[in-house]
Parts: C-alpha cells; structure tokens; sequence
C-alpha cells in the first residue's frame, strides 16, 4: 500500500511537470491544428539553456526560469514566422514533416554546440528528499510541479480572462469566424505558438534538474508528450493535463512494477491503444465530418 | 520551335529515353571501380525501394507514415535470425520470407487506420517505429537485444563482388515500380486514390476502405521488407539503433515528396537525390549533426517551396505553357437549353404500393444533444419524398444514418425490408442505396470523367485487379454526364469546377451506383434559379424512369413543386407527414417550421415560383 501511495505521489508530481510541456502542444494544435512535433526538441533546447545559465552564471534553474521562458518565447515567434506560417493551413502531412524537419535541425543545432553528450544540471537540493513517514518526496520533483501548477494557473487566467486569451480561444473554435469578427488569426497563432514554446521553456528548465538530457532525447520526449495530448484529446487543455496526470503515474507504475525499460515503452503503447479504441481521446470531441468542405 | 519542343509525343519519348538510360546505367553501375560509389549505389537502391513502397500509401492512398524505415529493419532482422537459425540455406534464399513478413506487420498497423486518420495516423507511426526498436532491443533471445546480430559472409567468390546484392535490389526496385504501375491503373488504385480525396465519401460510393488500406498497407512493405532483408545480408550485421532510425523514415519520406507523391518514378527520383546528398554528407561533415541540420532544413524548404515535388511541379509547368492562351471551360455558363430533357411528360410511375425505405424509432445523440430522437417515417416506392424541418432538427444526421457515415444509437433502419442500420457505407451502397452531400464532396484531384467512373456496386477481390475504367463504364459514365448537361467538362479537374456543376456531376457519380434510392441533401441549395429548375426536371425525369427519392431542401416551392409525400422534422422526430397540401396546413408544422404568416401560391404554378427565395422560418 505504501508503495502504491508512493507511485501514486510520485507519479503525480512528475505528471504536473509533463502537463505544462504538454499545454503548449495541445494549445497550438487547438489555433492551427499543426501537430508540432518540434516540440520535444525546444523542451530539450530549453534545458540546456538552463544549463548554460546554470554552468556558467551559476544561475539557479528556478531563477532561470523567467529568462528561458523569454528566449523560448523569441525561438518560438521566430519559428512560427519563418516557418509554421507558411504551412499553416495545408495539409496535416505538410506541417508533419515541417515541424519534423525544425526537429531535426535543433537536433544537429544543439548537438553542435553542447555536444552529443547525456548533460543534467545539478544543484544543492537535487538529491535532497522530504520524509513523511515511510514515504518520500523528491524536493527537485515537488519544486517542478508547483511551478508547472503556477504556469499554468497563469495560461488560465491568460486564456479566460484576457482580450488575446479570448482570441486565441476564438480562432480556435472557428479560424473563419475569428477572422470576420476582427481577430487576426496571423497574429493570434505567432502568438499561440510563441506562448506554447514559451510555457513550455518553463518546463524545459524544470526538466534538466529531473532527467538527464542529450540533443537526442527530443524524441522521448515527444512521444510522452504526443501520447499526452493524445490521450487526454487533441486541442484539448484539461485533457492534456488530465492525460499528464496518468501518463506521469503510469510511467512510475511501469518503472516500479515491470522495470526500468518499460517507462520508454509507456507513451507507445498509450498513444496506439488510445488512436485505435477512442481516437477523439477523454476528453476530445468527434467533428461531425459531413460539413467539412 | 518552342512548339515542338511543348509536343508531348516529344515530351513521351524523351521521358522514354531517359527512363532507359538511367535503368541501364544503373543495372551495370558495379562496372564502376569504386567500392564506395557501388555502396552508395545499394543504399539508394534500397532507399528507392522504400520510397516506391510507400508512395503507395502516402502517395496513392494518403497516409502518411513515418514508420517505413521500421519495415527495412523488420526485413533486416527476419532475413538475420533466419540466416542464423538455419545456416545450411543461403541468406538470399529469405529474401521472399521477410518480404512476406514485413508485409503481414504493415498489414497490423494498416488496421489501425480503421478508426484513425489525418494527425492521428501519423503519431502511431512515429509510435510504431519506436515500438519495433523497442521490441528488438527487449526481445533478446531472438534479436540479441543492442548487441546486433552478425550474418554470416557470403559464400560466392570474391570476384562477383557486390553483383548479387545489387541485381537482387534492382530486380525488387523493379518489381516494386511494376506493382506501382499495376495498382494505379485498376479500380483497386482508383478507390486508393478516391480514398486520399476523402474517405468518407468513398464509402458512400462503395468503395470498401478498410479492405482497400489493408491490401495497400500490405503492398507498401512487400518490397521493402524483402530488400531490408538483402540489405541486412550486405551488411552483414544488424542492430536496433542503426535499423530503426527515425531519420532512415524520414530520408523515406523526404524522397517520396521531393520526387512528388502520386507520381511512378518521382519517390525513386528522390531517393537518386537524398542518398548521394547523404552520402556526401556523412564524408564530409563526419555526418551526425551536421546530417541532421542539412536534412531538417531541406525538409522545411521542400514543404515550403516545393511541396508537390519534382514532376507533378514539371508536368505543370510543361501543361501552362502549351494551353498558354487558351479559355478555360470551368468558368463558361452551363446553359440548361444545351440539351433538351428527353421525356417533358411529367409522368409519375403508377405507386406500386410498396415501402422502400422505412426508418423505426430512430436515435442518435451526441453528448447531450439528442440529434435524433425517435424518428420515425416511411419512404414509398417510386416517390419523390421530402425531408423538411428547421435548421439544426436532425435532417442531416438522418441522412448520416441512413447511408451509414454514422451509426444509430438505436432504432431500425429498413431497405426493402432488410435490416441496414449496422452495415458499413460501402455495402449499403452496393444495396442501392446512393446520396449526395449538403456541401459536395467531389474528389477534386480526379476529373470529371474519373469522378463519375469511381462509384463501385459491388466488391470482389477480382474486381481489385480489373482496368480502372473500362470501356463499357466510360461509356455509361458519358451518357450520365451527358444527361445531366456536364459532358462538356468531362476532362475538367473536379475541383475547379463552380459549386452548381459539381453538384450536377455528384448526382452523375450517384447514378453510376445504379440506386434504387437516392438520398438528395439540399439539391437546390446555393446554385442558381435555372440550376434550380434544371434539377427538378433531372430528379423528375429519373423518377419517372423509377427511382425513388429522399431529399432535405428548404425551398419551399421546390418541394411543394415536386415532392409527395412530405414528411416534417422538428427537434429530431417526425411531427407531420403528407402530402403537401395537408402539410402547408397543417397547424404543426406552421407553428415549427414555416411560420403563421406562411403563404404559398398554388402548387401548380411552383415551377414559376422556385426562383423565389427559400421560405424558412426558425422558430426561436
């Protein structure tokens, strides 16, 4: 029973960390419908920026948060206007393989420059833990996702309560609509895009002082977090946090009860049983396919 | 000159020519000294096998995947094992096998595409592949996990150097191409193709997707698989990382598109391209990261400068020039006295008393909203009968369920007295049952010709296999065409025809069906007044030939013109149902549906009156 209190927590905690990264993704998705598949390489981008602040300014990662999120905000507007732009709106295959390409180059990009090398930011508290009877909790993982719950509240309040969340929120439901009532859906997806980015440069940060890190790593990455998305339904917010949540804890479920290999496996499997039974995902909801031009 | 140069005998035998040299040169390429330049040789020759497999899905049919490369090392890795297993047999000898095999896997993951599309495909693919990495590096007994497995070396003498890997790929590339051609020119590539358009509508008009992707999932991994394994053997060592690359998925993808996707020798083209770049890249940058950012940067240029690829981009221009300064029909005016209607009695068939169509206690739901909601109503044969109701009272979503594009929570559907309500689009389609779309669903890519040919009455393996279009098919197509005004166009892409012709050739394609239904969704929906008329006498004249109509429309005095019985929907189930008298009368349907101040003149003077504008009344 401790054990299982144990997983669950754990997998709770790590859940919230993945349930930021993945807002970005399920938001962006949402506005363009462009399933960016970059996004596991500007999250691994992410960390080794906190990496560079933390090597060489000495800067703490959670101090380096506000920076990293700006830059990724930068990386991300830049991205979009030189690439997503001129994609959005083609065919779903054509985005694929744009935000694949983007992929790969960060991949060469960063391989360059930090070097092909497994990297991790290591700080006073990493391996520091808070005992509660016979359980524990990692001081690094509950830091991650009290952040990962604050930017979130944050993309909420954003979302609900300001004029460009409405907007965004609008050129989701319907591009055309938006545009006739005066949205400018250009400029809403940069910025859809640049926040996602951004959101999830925050939890790039938390990542590196978590896992391990290398320029290869985006692909785990990505998956985890398609699988996410996926799951909890595509274009969906509360899903994707929902489909964090478990993915968070069946992964540790994985780890603890069939062994270290399986968590790779664990997206996967997600994302093959999820597309095949419920493809909308729990949260999702079918378009009706009769309409459609 | 320029004339000449623009014929396209010239342009047939120059591509003639150059397809000859190229096969030639690369058939003898092992004459070349250098070892290097042979390896390139078989890599891209596997590459090219892998691109022309997977045009056929992505290409043909419309999926895409970022999984194929996983099909070369699933051939690598059963042809290994085999080798291993059972050394007496020489390794080639497995070729076939893992050929078979590879096609068997890529058959399981086509399943998948029975309830997953567009984005969603795409990352079960990427998932697929990681999966098969997964597998091979986990399942150690068999694979020997990280570690690889070593083949052992050929056993021919030195001096036939690379010659058996190389002809063994050229003869699977060549095959490969072979099938490639096969497929586009039978109804199974037709319905592959009418598939990519749009799948939803290619149920409707009896093509049996999943049959359909299973087959061509299969044929995109045949090939593939079975040079993976002769790659393996020519390696002479496999493992997880180097087999299940990612980035071997996307050189796959990235040659089918830089080639041009649909097109026979573009994917090959495009491997001839990528690999040699590759190569290059990998001596002189020391490969890795700077492969990486050489080939993610081509793939966004290629998706933003060139996304149809190499030939259909060629062809193109090649056809701009040579009709440079000629009219365009798409834009001509359909003049409705072209063709005179054949019979102008108006004559309806004696009823025969019969139901045709009978739909029992109807319901379909989404979330909360109860779409339909116990409708029930008869459809008698020979009749002309009207679907009427406010926006948004279920009209639409009885058509989804009658023709199949949804399936009902509960109730009973009846065609002739047989339970359909469970069948897939396709069959009841095969059951004479045909419909047209509210917003029409051509498959644009295709011409007008190839849209009214693809409908299919039946499905047999057999049929797979026949021509495309048969002669006796073009021809019935022709006389539809013909007698719905629209042979002028019959050559004319689908989708640059106007919103009123394509609705007159979607109703050609539904008569190719043969139905003894036809399900009409707003007919006279946003096209013009003499369209309007001109539709009425099609679906009178048809009626009159036998044929039993349901239709949705709101112009009032179209329907009151036209239809007999009438049946009312509102809030998802049938309020009234009569004839058009009893129906403009009756309190019911004024107060849902037409409104207290609904006025009509007679129906005899309808015909004059269906320029008028649709009367629709929503009550609030």
């Amino acid at each position: 029973m401790t054990s299982f209190i144990q997983t669950l927590i754990l997998g709770l905690l790590v859940g919230a960390l993945y349930a930021l990264m993945a807002s970005g993704l399920t938001l962006i998705f949402g506005v363009m419908r462009v399933i960016n598949l970059a996004h596991g390489a500007f999250a691994v981008l992410a960390a080794f920026l906190t990496f560079t602040l933390w090597k060489h300014l000495g800067l703490d990662p959670i101090l380096s948060i506000p920076i990293v999120m700006a830059v990724m905000f930068a990386v991300g507007w830049l991205v979009y206007v030189a690439v997503i732009r001129h994609v959005r709106g083609s065919h779903v295959s054509m985005t694929v393989l744009a935000t694949f390409g983007i992929a790969l180059m960060l991949e060469g990009i960063m391989g360059f420059i930090w070097g092909n090398t497994s990297t991790a930011v290591r700080v006073s508290y990493t391996d520091a833990s808070i005992a509660l009877g016979p359980l524990y909790i990692p001081q690094v993982m509950l830091i991650a996702a009290g952040i990962a719950m604050l930017i979130l509240g944050g993309l909420y309040l954003l979302l609900n309560h300001t004029w460009a969340g409405r907007a965004i929120r609008a050129a989701s439901a319907n591009e055309a609509g938006a545009l006739l009532v005066g949205v400018s859906v250009a400029t809403i997806a940069a910025l859809t895009f640049a926040i996602g980015v951004s959101t999830l440069g925050a939890g790039g940060a938390m990542l590196s002082t978590i896992y391990p890190f290398l320029p290869g790593s985006h692909y785990q990455w990505i998956a985890r977090l398609l699988a996410i998305v996926v799951l909890g339904g595509l274009g969906s917010l509360p899903g994707a946090i929902l489909g964090a949540l478990v993915i968070g804890v069946g992964e540790i479920a994985a780890t603890s009860y069939l062994g270290a290999a399986w968590p790779v496996a664990v997206p996967f499997l997600v994302i093959i049983v999820v597309l095949i039974t419920r493809p909308q995902g729990i949260l999702g909801a079918r378009l009706r396919e009769d309409a459609v031009a | 000159m320029s004339i000449r140069l623009l014929d396209p005998r010239l342009q047939t035998l120059v591509t003639r020519a150059a397809v000859v040299v190229a096969a030639a040169v690369i058939v003898l390429f092992p004459l070349s000294p250098s070892m290097s330049a042979q390896n390139t040789m078989i890599m891209t020759l596997v590459l090219a096998i892998g691109a022309s497999g997977l045009n056929v899905i992505t290409g043909f049919t419309g999926y895409l995947s970022l999984s194929q490369g996983a099909f070369i090392g699933i051939g690598a890795y059963v042809g290994a094992v085999l080798a291993i297993r059972i050394p007496d047999v020489p390794p080639l000898v497995w070729v076939p096998v893992a050929g078979v095999f590879a096609a068997a896997i890529a058959m399981l993951l086509g399943l998948v595409t029975y309830r997953s599309r567009g984005p969603a495909f795409v990352i079960i693919t990427v998932a697929f592949l990681f999966l098969a990495q997964f597998v091979a590096i986990q399942w150690v007994p068999v694979t020997n996990g990280t570690a690889g497995l070593t083949l052992p070396l050929p056993d021919w003498p030195d001096a036939w150097g690379n010659w058996p890997f190389h002809l063994v790929l050229v003869t699977l590339l060549a095959l490969s191409l072979l099938m490639t051609w096969a497929i586009r020119r039978t109804k199974f590539g037709m319905g592959l193709i009418a598939i990519r358009e749009d799948e939803g509508k290619a149920g409707t008009i009896g093509v049996n997707a999943p049959v359909y992707k299973l087959l061509a999932f299969g044929a995109s991994a045949l090939f593939v698989g079975m040079a993976g394994s002769a790659y393996g053997y020519y390696l002479s060592f496999v493992d997880p990382t180097g087999m299940f690359s990612i980035v071997t998925s996307a050189l796959i993808v990235l040659s089918v598109i830089l080639g041009g996707r649909g097109t026979l020798f573009g994917p090959v083209l495009g491997a001839f391209i990528i690999q040699p770049v590759n190569t290059f890249a990998n001596d002189t940058f020391g490969g890795g990261n700077a492969r990486l950012v050489l080939f993610g940067g081509l793939l966004v240029l290629l998706v933003i400068l060139l996304p149809k690829g190499i030939l259909p981009t060629v062809t193109a221009l090649l056809e701009k020039a040579r009709t440079k300064g000629t009219v365009g029909l798409s834009g001509a005016r359909l003049n409705p006295l072209d063709r005179p209607l054949l019979p102008v009695d108006v004559k309806r068939p004696a009823p025969t008393g019969r139901i045709l169509l009978e739909v029992r206690g109807l319901h379909k739901s989404f979330g909360g909203n109860h779409a339909v909601d116990d409708c029930s109503f008869t459809v008698p044969e020979g009749s002309i009968t009207a679907l009427i109701g406010p926006n948004g009272s279920g009209k639409t979503t009885v058509f989804n369920l009658i023709s199949g594009t949804m399936t009902p929570d509960q109730g009973e559907i009846l065609l002739d007295g047989e339970r359909m309500e469970r069948l897939s689009p396709w069959s009841r389609a095969h059951r004479g049952v045909g419909r047209t779309f509210q917003i029409t669903r051509l498959f644009r890519e295709m011409t007008v010709l190839e849209n009214t040919v693809a409908p299919l009455r039946d499905f047999s393996v057999r049929q797979l296999g026949l021509d495309a279009v048969s002669g006796s098919e073009a021809a019935r197509a022709a006389e539809l065409l013909e007698f719905v005004g629209m042979s002028a166009y019959r050559d004319a892409r689908a989708g640059s025809l106007s919103y009123g012709q394509q609705k007159l050739v979607e109703l050609a394609q539904v008569l190719m069906l043969d139905p003894k239904l036809i399900l009409l969704d707003e007919p006279a929906g946003g096209i013009n007044p003499t369209l309007i008329e001109r539709m009425g006498d099609l679906i009178r004249d048809l009626n009159a030939k036998g044929t039993t109509f349901l239709l949705v429309e709101h112009n009032m005095p179209f329907v009151v013109g036209l239809c007999d019985p009438i049946r009312v929907l509102a809030r998802g189930a049938v309020i009234a149902s009569g004839t058009p008298e009893q129906i403009q009368k009756d309190p019911l349907v004024l107060d849902a549906y037409l409104g207290d101040d609904y006025l009509l003149e007679a129906p005899s003077k309808a015909k004059q009156a269906a320029n008028v504008p649709a009367v629709e009344r929503n009550p609030a």
